[in-house]
């Protein structure tokens, strides 16, 4: 019987084959009509790189990091309602079975707290800012704070893996990478990507080299990180006892050398390191001019408060970053840790707003007395938030707080951002967002966007499949843009 | 030829059902790019129906003159490819419009009575074939084809050459707005609106239910709301669609539509600002509101949505690959712009050549940055004839005031930095008075509070910014630093350093704090006798005393021979076992994983240190710990000291340690804890962890840890 059928199946005429032809032909052609892609091939389009995409609101970033998680109750976003029910259990309804920690899902009870400290409104804008940031509040006019970040992981060192490359596992190309990797450098005597760390008084929270990985994008686009120490940048220094001229005459000959190879194979990474060589023989003469801070006036000294004259101090990193911006690095990241205020938060915080209020806002005003406030786009910000319940013991004086990534503030100046603005909105309770979520793939392509770059078409073919900083989510928030 | 004539109107059939379809959905589809072409050869093989519809009308006029067969013959042959063509020619015409950008009106009227057309011949073939004999019918049809061909002709002249095209050459010149009596709106707003919105946002076709052709309508807003509130342009939702970006679903106007200029943008945006009026004529707005002027900018323009963002033509790729060195970047400003900036970088390669080079793009280049550049004034002469710079960076360059007047010429500049140079007010002169100058950037020059204030008065549109921070309190200094580390010996000295020129550094040994009169001033590295806690500030004039430095300097005690654990630290901090103990390489704060750090919560610490034959004679020890409260690492609450040999040990020392009252800052801190003086083989020396944490801590009643990194025998 199978063979009949299968008899059958071959016995098609020249009518049938040219009639079934036509309908299929007919419905490919109309399904070509409803989905225009059908026959096109389907990759994204991905645009040049090197240029932005369209006319760049700012050029370059500073990205001050502040790891561990800042309580954002007690420094832009004010709840007096946590004041006035502290003790109090928070409500289910506000709750509504949030995932917790594992440091306070064993908590029997979990009260409510308000900022033990005050809160005042500054600027035009009439921001509300803590006590804790005098400075900070002096330039409220020129930031943008947006109440309604939230994002996907509850630890830390996840969420800030997502917040840094956009994803939580790791190995994927850094913020910094990618606009490496988009814009290139201005400078081409200095890295398109600075890394400088700095930590706090509080309790911290490591931070590790694959934050500014390059990922599966080529190594040139690698975070450089600076140290603190007298070498700033890790071998670039001639060996002992040997000069620039001894530099000079060596890589001549070794560009000889590789000359003749890629002569003879043409293989053009050949030339591509030459290329790097000289470069670094370029960074030989750039990166001390930049990084001697022994040079700055008393007033810039005073406006970033001394520390910024001790290396390794978050002062001194501003003032490192803005020498750096200056000098056309296109992305400096920040990390200043300590911010993890799980116990003692009202005994810790103080010590680390002093750290990095003053210096914050110098480096707002720095930027701005030499006109490149408008071009370079300044972002504070953490991995999340923290819970508006104690964690710990609850005492008039003292409390702690757990992560929270459902809610929480971050903020921007500078660079093609509305100065002087609130995005978003957490309920009274501080815990759940109001209104305007800003997700962290929202967040990553609306900078994109300001550095003129299309998060959807900054893409790199790996492992068969194009990725983006955005993966496959994230929207462009014109509320935060001027 | 039956044959052939049937498959042929079943054709014609076909793609009249395939073009209903695409006139009813017309929405929903989205035009693959190989079907753009068929849609353009639309005004190309619209002339076949013309022409052919013209000559079945001559046909049947001259009937008479044929004989009855052959006239059905002829008439049908004549309307089956009237049929085909005019079909064919709705279905290229829909193809075309779905990617036009054609106003909606014309658009929409030409799409029906095309399709009318298309349908109507093939009823009439249909009609002519048929055994009726209906004459006046036939013929009053074939009379209908020829109107609506004039009909649908008229409206796609209409919407290629324009209203009125034929008869313009009859009319006077066109009539100039009257800006005396016409309200702005219709002057400068609408035109814009009508331009990039009403063709999907009008009476007929209202996409969002948003019709903003009709005044009362558009005020009414659409189907999410309205569609702006006066007075507040970034509340209202015309404004944020416009601004969301492109590839987003609710762009306006959408991808592939003509976009609105960044011109045509701030004239909606400062038009609802001043309160989205209507009726209010030009002359009754203040003079101030910035929609004044860019409406008659709008208005004296003939076409403002053309304007490019710049329309000068791009520098060629070999010119700008040539500019391009490691000292000198020139790139466009974005991919499709042809305006350039050009950055210089590391002044100790800079040269005046570099930047004469520029004149190759001084028409394309709009921003220029100098800064830390060597630049004197007399090099400003080469920047003269860069008519289209607007951004000029000239911070930290030499200047001093002179060479500003060869800026004279570059009159689209925005905005100047002369940050950190020597120029005089004076020599700002020749920048005041150019067109678009906006702001100058005048930090740390020769120009005074005074004389800035003086200007920004008699220049009210010119921004000049000074700087924002205020000298006013006095800032604490930092705190001074030991350079030694680890474990010194006698006759090491004592290095304390500051990295601010011209301080003084003061200090004490002794536990006490230094005072900016009394303490000890350090002049010259010293050396220790014991193990010592360190304290030292740094005080300059006009700056307050640094917070007060703290360390304890570790004197190098005598070496035992041997050492061993008699508890195990926590699996998660074993150190490198009793070696850390007396390696003299000190533990650091926060690192509590190195192998410097032993620690300890379930269990006390024991040690036994064994001096072996020849012991020394002993009298007390020094036990160093962490303490980083916030972490649960607490000081230890007690240290026992044990002399003896092998089993045999005798308790010579006891030393309880108070629980601090609150939180300490995180430091490496030490127990001296001393006996009599005697000689033993073997010492063991018990630290107790504080196994419940006081009230004041967030972990209150758990139990703490004592992280220990050297024990030192003296």
């Amino acid at each position: 019987m199978s063979k009949e059928i299968t008899d059958h199946r071959f016995h098609v005429t020249r009518r049938h084959f040219l009639g079934k032809l036509s309908l299929g032909l007919g419905s490919a052609a109309l399904g070509s009509l409803l989905i225009p892609d059908l026959f096109s091939k389907s990759e994204p389009a991905t645009a040049a790189l090197g240029l932005s995409h369209f006319a760049p609101k700012a050029k370059r970033i500073i990205y001050l990091f502040q790891n561990g998680a800042p309580s954002q109750l007690e420094s832009f976003d004010y709840k007096p309602m946590l004041n006035k029910m502290a003790g109090q259990e928070l409500p289910a309804s506000i709750r509504m079975g949030q995932r917790l920690t594992g440091m306070t899902a064993g908590q029997a009870k979990f009260p409510m707290v308000g900022s033990y400290f005050k809160f005042n409104q500054y600027g035009n804008s009439g921001a509300w800012i803590s006590e804790l940031f005098p400075h900070i509040s002096k330039v409220a006019d020129d930031i943008c704070f947006v109440k309604s970040m939230h994002t996907e992981a509850i630890n830390h060192d996840p969420a800030l893996t997502f917040m840094q490359t956009g994803a939580q596992q790791g190995n994927r190309p850094s913020m910094g990478s990618w606009l490496s990797y988009g814009l290139g450098s201005e400078n081409k005597n200095l890295p398109a990507f600075c890394v400088l760390l700095s930590r706090g008084r509080g309790n911290g929270q490591g931070v590790y080299s694959k934050l500014w990985t390059n990922g599966f994008l080529d190594s040139v686009h690698q975070g450089v990180q600076l140290s603190s120490s007298e070498e700033r940048v890790l071998y670039l220094k001639d060996p002992e006892g040997r000069d620039r001229a001894d530099r000079r005459n060596m890589l001549d000959k070794l560009a000889e050398l590789n000359d003749i190879n890629y002569k003879e194979f043409g293989d053009p990474e050949v030339q591509a390191r030459v290329q790097q060589y000289e470069m670094a023989y370029r960074m030989q003469t750039a990166v001390p001019e930049i990084t001697d801070l022994s040079k700055e006036p008393d007033s810039i000294v005073k406006m970033y408060g001394a520390d910024c004259l001790v290396p390794g101090t978050y002062a001194a990193n501003c003032l490192l970053a803005r020498k750096l911006s200056e000098a056309g690095v296109r992305f400096i990241q920040l990390y200043h840790q300590g911010w993890d205020q799980h116990g003692n938060l009202v005994g810790e915080m103080p010590l680390q707003a002093q750290d990095t209020d003053r210096a914050t806002a110098a480096l707002l005003m720095d930027l701005k007395q030499r006109g490149l406030l408008d071009e370079t786009l300044i972002i504070w910000g953490s991995e999340f938030g923290r819970t508006n319940y104690c964690q710990g013991d609850l005492s008039e004086k003292n409390y702690g707080r757990d992560h929270h990534p459902r809610a929480y503030t971050m903020w921007m100046a500078g660079g093609g951002v509305k100065a002087g603005t609130t995005y978003g909105e957490t309920d009274e309770f501080g815990y759940n967002i109001l209104r305007d979520p800003v997700h962290v793939n929202d967040f990553h392509a609306t900078v994109l966007h300001l550095m003129g770059l299309n998060h959807e078409q900054l893409t790199y073919k790996h492992l068969g499949r194009y990725y983006r900083l955005t993966d496959v989510a994230g929207h462009v928030v014109p509320g935060l843009i001027a | 030829m039956q044959r052939l004539i049937n498959v042929s109107k079943n054709f014609a059939l076909f793609i009249l059902f395939l073009s209903t379809f695409l006139f009813a959905f017309s929405d929903r589809i989205v035009l693959p790019v190989w079907l753009q072409v068929a849609g353009r050869l639309h005004p190309l093989i619209l002339h076949l129906p013309i022409g052919i519809i013209v000559l079945t009308g001559i046909l049947v006029l001259l009937r008479s003159q044929f004989e009855a067969e052959q006239f059905k013959k002829l008439i049908t042959y004549s309307l089956l490819i009237t049929a085909l063509t005019a079909s064919i020619t709705v279905l290229f015409g829909l193809l075309l419009s779905l990617n036009g950008d054609y106003t909606a009106d014309s658009l929409q009227q030409h799409k029906i009575s095309g399709l009318i057309i298309g349908w109507l011949s093939y009823f009439a073939l249909v009609l002519y074939q048929s055994s009726f004999d209906l004459k006046i019918l036939k013929h009053s049809i074939i009379l209908g084809l020829f109107l609506l061909l004039i009909f649908v002709g008229h409206t796609g002249a209409v919407l290629t050459h324009g209203e009125n095209f034929v008869f313009e050459p009859l009319q006077d010149s066109e009539p100039v707005p009257d800006k005396e009596n016409s309200p702005l709106y219709e002057l400068a707003v609408m035109p814009v609106l009508e331009k990039k919105c009403f063709a999907c946002h009008n009476e007929s076709k209202a996409k969002g239910k948003l019709i903003m052709a009709s005044v009362d309508k558009f005020k009414r807003g659409g189907e999410n709301g309205l569609a702006f509130i006066s007075g507040n342009p970034d509340s209202s939702r015309m404004i944020q669609y416009i601004h969301l970006p492109l590839e987003h679903d609710d762009h306006m106007p959408p991808d592939g539509k003509a976009q609105l200029t960044q011109f045509e943008i701030s004239l909606l945006e400062a038009w609802i600002k001043s309160g989205a009026d209507f009726t209010k004529k030009l002359a009754e707005f203040s003079l101030t509101d910035t929609l004044v002027s860019l409406a008659n900018r709008a208005i004296e323009s003939k076409s403002p949505s053309v304007e490019a963002e710049y329309n000068f033509k791009s520098a060629s790729a070999s010119v700008l690959e040539k500019l391009n060195t490691p000292f000198r970047t020139v790139v466009p400003l974005h991919l499709k712009s042809p305006a350039l900036k050009a950055d210089f970088f590391v002044s100790e390669y800079f040269k005046v050549e570099a930047l004469r080079e520029l004149n190759q793009i001084n028409e394309q280049l709009v921003g220029l940055n100098l800064s830390k550049m060597p630049v004197v004034d007399d090099d400003l002469k080469l920047l003269a004839d860069f008519k289209n710079l607007e951004t000029l960076n000239l911070n930290f360059t030499n200047l001093t005031g002179a060479g500003i007047s060869n800026l004279a010429k570059c009159e689209n500049l925005v905005s100047v930095s002369l940050v950190g140079t020597k120029v005089t007010s004076e020599s700002l002169k020749p920048l005041l008075t150019l067109p678009n100058l906006n702001t100058l950037y005048l930090w740390n020059t020769r120009i005074s509070d005074t004389e800035k204030n003086k200007l920004q008065q008699a220049y009210p549109k010119i921004n000049f910014l000074n700087t924002q921070f205020k000298d006013e309190s006095m800032v604490a200094l930092s705190i001074p630093n030991l350079v030694n580390e680890g474990v010194v010996n006698t006759d090491d000295k004592i290095e304390l350093k500051h990295t601010m020129p011209g301080v003084t550094i003061r200090y004490t040994t002794d536990g006490t704090k230094p005072d900016s009169v009394n303490a000890k001033i350090y002049e010259q590295p010293f050396s220790i006798n014991e193990t010592v806690k360190l304290k030292a500030i740094a005080c300059k004039t006009g700056w307050y005393c640094s917070p007060i430095f703290e360390s304890s300097i570790y004197l190098k005690g005598t070496k035992p021979e041997h050492v061993k654990l008699l508890t195990s630290p926590h699996q998660k901090y074993p150190g490198s076992g009793a070696i850390s103990l007396t390696d003299g390489t000190k533990g650091v704060i926060e690192e509590f994983k190195s192998p410097d750090w032993l620690g300890y919560t379930d269990t006390d610490f024991e040690a036994v240190f064994d001096y072996g034959s020849k012991p020394p004679t002993l009298s007390k020890v020094v036990v160093s710990y962490g303490d980083h409260m916030s972490q649960y690492i607490f000081p230890p609450v007690e240290i026992q000291v044990w002399g003896g040999s092998q089993n045999n040990f005798k308790l010579l020392a006891t030393q309880k340690i108070p629980v601090a009252k609150a939180y300490n800052l995180p430091l490496v801190n030490f127990v001296t804890v001393s006996w009599e003086k005697a000689v033993y083989n073997t010492y063991k020396v018990i630290v107790k962890p504080n196994s419940k944490l006081p009230e004041w801590h967030g972990g209150k009643g758990q139990k703490g840890w004592v992280f220990v990194d050297e024990v030192l025998f003296y």
